[in-house]
């Protein structure tokens, strides 16, 4: 997805269906239900192994719930977020989270309730500035 | 095995798919680039 990789992000998907259920779904179109044209990979956690190893496998019906894990260029995982199997997820959140991460390893500044890219962020040593400024 | 932000990622090497294209795929294949990891239940429902 173009936003991630203008990030130095990408974008990996876990399911613990076959890979061949992964082809087949790759080539199903849209409107049929399908995700042809998807760019980024499917990974097929047939043995459920790697889904285990995240939290997210639900042992009762063999799937993974919707878990979202953003890990960073050194393999530390910086964010997790899991929703139960009803609910999807935000691609605009994960863009939040991944350039707030950023923001805070580039520029030393945290990142506080609400903040996104364009707003300022706090500076530790600066901190009741922020405050002042912006507490309401 | 437990995962927790501040801590490694578990590492995986799994068979995949990518643009209809089998291929095998791991963590560190990954290394030098935010990775978005996400995990869904079935093929041919919502992610």
């Amino acid at each position: 997805m173009p936003e991630f990789e203008q990030r130095n992000g990408a974008v990996v998907a876990v399911s613990t269906d076959s890979k061949f259920s992964h082809k087949a779904w790759l080539q199903t179109p849209r409107k049929k239900g399908g995700i042809e044209g998807c760019k980024y990979p499917l990974l097929a956690d047939f043995t459920k192994k790697m889904s285990a190893d995240y939290g997210v496998l639900q042992e009762a019906s063999g799937v993974a719930v919707r878990g979202l894990f953003l890990i960073n260029p050194e393999g530390v995982v910086e964010a997790i977020q899991i929703n139960n199997l009803p609910i999807g997820r935000n691609v605009d959140e994960a863009l939040r989270l991944l350039d707030a991460f950023q923001e805070h390893q580039k520029n030393g500044v945290v990142c506080p309730i609400g903040w996104a890219k364009g707003k300022e962020a706090i500076k530790p040593s600066e901190a009741a500035a922020w405050f002042e400024k912006h507490a309401k | 095995m437990s995962i927790r932000v501040g801590e490694k990622a578990p590492e995986f090497t799994l068979d995949g798919v990518i643009k209809g294209d089998f291929k095998s795929v791991a963590l560190k294949d990954y290394r030098g680039k935010w990775l978005v990891l996400f995990f869904y239940p079935l093929d041919f429902t919502f992610v």
